[in-house]
């Protein structure tokens, strides 16, 4: 449940473009530290992890509504700075599909960084204290930790919006009282009611104030979160466990030191093969 | 999502859509997008995605790739409405804007190579970022395939069987960790491969020149159409709302020329 599936023109402008600004502030600094500390070697990581988030957030769970995003996997590989810059190709790209709205790209690229920022530190935290023997169970409790911790943070974001100017409209375009069938040319021949209360004063019914009609129910909305998030959080961990755990015993190299190995010997593929 | 199908509409000359240069497209979607964030009228939402119908068809894009691509929005939209709007009417609003906003990306998306979308991005951002941009486009046609292929090999040797749940979910999850690392090893290789031809430090997406300045001014123009009546029925709301079922009438009927014209092309191709 990470990152936000709320269409363009939902939030509201003081809140969707600081969250533009603040995503590119950090993309800008990460792209900068990451040229300066030699990172560069690990753009080819960093585009399959990305890759590999992109698959994974376009296949739908359909009765959860849910998709797993595999984000703690991915803060665990790339570390902190290059999954600031993975989260905004990501949300780039699922923009450019029409999933996740384009001016919300700057909130979702903050949590989905956020989410795998939290992941990696949880990880780290929890191998720690648990030793490297134990990877799935600390893949597995830094994963529900960090879902639930950002579920949380989507929730205050909706209350946020839900408190403030998104849906308290002025204008009223959304007041079924105006909302009616009037014929421009004859004076209202063909009117009808479409919505209750259409059938009224058209005149009468504009000079109320609607402010307000609009409010999006948070409690709604997070008990709806609540209720179903946990079951994509405990598929996911399951998910993020098994395959760290399969990392874990591969090729530990890349969960400890993050990235390639200097010393790593590359297997040819089969699509060398002709 | 079969992105080698979005890749291959993006690529081909199908329609009037894509001669349209990449700059002028990015500026008509950034239009619709701010009319979609602009309007708080479902009449005028419900103007803009049928607008955006008759684009698509009129492009002659695949609706069976269009459609579903959309639809996927809409129904993270529809749950989110389902727990949050406080009314039906706010609820299928919400749904329009998504699937309207969603129709127009994936209308330029299929009528768009991809480094001519990335190619402004690729500006703004640092060096690293637009180079990743680029590299993981690539890279997800790479783990499709591969990912397909490995999930065929686990089921011929009997790893994903519906009897035995736990056992499919580790052959999955095991299939998966083991795409992750011949994916990293095969991007390593690219990445070697990329320096010993001269890579140092960025890739450079062009965006090709403009080809008809007719149509590039129309589409423009239609998109600053579509954002002034949203603007025009947001701000005029007292007197225009009564008015709002009139929005979607001319949209309508660009759709329906546009469906007219397809049909025609079509049975004129069917003809011996």
């Amino acid at each position: 449940m990470s990152h936000i599936h709320i269409p363009d023109g939902v939030l509201p402008l003081m809140l969707w473009l600081p969250g533009w600004i603040i995503a590119l502030v950090l993309v800008t600094l990460a792209g900068r530290l990451a040229e300066r500390s030699q990172v560069r070697r690990k753009v080819p990581l960093l585009a399959v992890v990305s890759a590999l988030m992109l698959v994974a957030m376009s296949s739908e769970i359909v009765p959860l509504a849910y998709h797993v995003n595999l984000t703690v996997i991915a803060g665990v590989l790339l570390g902190p700075v290059l999954s600031v810059i993975a989260a905004f190709i990501v949300e780039v790209v699922l923009a450019m599909l029409g999933h996740g709205g384009v001016t919300v790209l700057g909130l979702n690229t903050l949590m989905i960084s956020a989410e795998m920022v939290l992941g990696w530190a949880l990880f780290r935290l929890l191998v720690h204290v648990l030793s490297r023997k134990r990877v799935r169970w600390a893949a597995f409790v830094a994963t529900v930790l960090t879902l639930a911790t950002t579920t949380t943070l989507l929730v205050g974001l909706v209350a946020l919006a839900g408190g403030g100017a998104a849906t308290a409209r002025e204008t009223g375009a959304l007041s079924p009282a105006t909302m009616t069938f009037a014929n421009p040319l004859s004076g209202g021949v063909f009117r009808t009611g479409l919505f209750s209360g259409g059938e009224g004063d058209a005149g009468g019914a504009a000079g109320t104030s609607p402010s307000g009609a609009g409010a999006l129910s948070v409690r709604r909305f997070a008990a709806v979160v609540y209720t179903l998030g946990p079951l994509g959080w405990l598929l996911e961990a399951l998910i993020t466990a098994w395959v760290l755990g399969y990392i874990g015993r591969v090729r530990p190299g890349l969960l400890w030191d993050g990235g390639f190995e200097q010393h790593e010997v590359h297997l040819q593929g089969d699509e060398g093969v002709r | 999502m079969d992105i080698g199908s979005v890749d291959r509409s993006a690529t081909g000359d199908l329609g009037w859509l894509h001669r349209v240069s990449p700059a002028a497209k990015l500026i008509a979607f950034a239009l619709v997008v701010a009319s979609v964030v602009t309007t708080w009228n479902m009449f005028v939402a419900l103007a803009l995605l049928i607008l955006m119908l008759a684009a698509a068809i009129s492009a002659r894009l695949d609706l069976r790739l269009a459609v579903p691509l959309a639809a996927y929005p809409a129904l993270f939209a529809l749950v989110f409405a389902l727990a949050s709007a406080p009314d039906p009417l706010t609820g299928t609003l919400i749904v329009l804007k998504a699937v309207a906003a969603g129709l127009a990306a994936v209308t330029i998306v299929l009528s768009t190579p991809y480094p001519h979308i990335f190619a402004p991005i690729q500006r703004i951002v640092p060096g690293v970022v637009g180079d990743a941009l680029l590299m993981t486009y690539r890279s997800t046609f790479l783990l499709l395939d591969k990912f397909s292929n490995l999930l065929r090999a686990v089921r011929l040797r009997s790893g994903l069987r519906g009897v035995h749940p736990v056992r499919m979910a580790r052959a999955t999850t095991q299939a998966l960790g083991s795409l992750l690392l011949y994916s990293l090893d095969l991007a390593q290789r690219d990445y070697d491969v990329m320096r010993l031809r001269g890579y140092s430090g960025r890739l450079r997406a062009r965006l090709p020149r403009t080809r008809n300045h007719l149509i590039d001014a129309s589409l423009i123009s239609v998109a600053v159409l579509a954002l002034v009546t949203s603007a025009v029925w947001r701000i005029q709301w007292r007197t225009l709302n009564p008015y709002s079922w009139l929005v979607p009438l001319p949209a309508l009927a660009l759709a329906l020329v546009a469906v007219a014209s397809t049909v025609r092309t079509a049975s004129g191709k069917a003809r011996p």
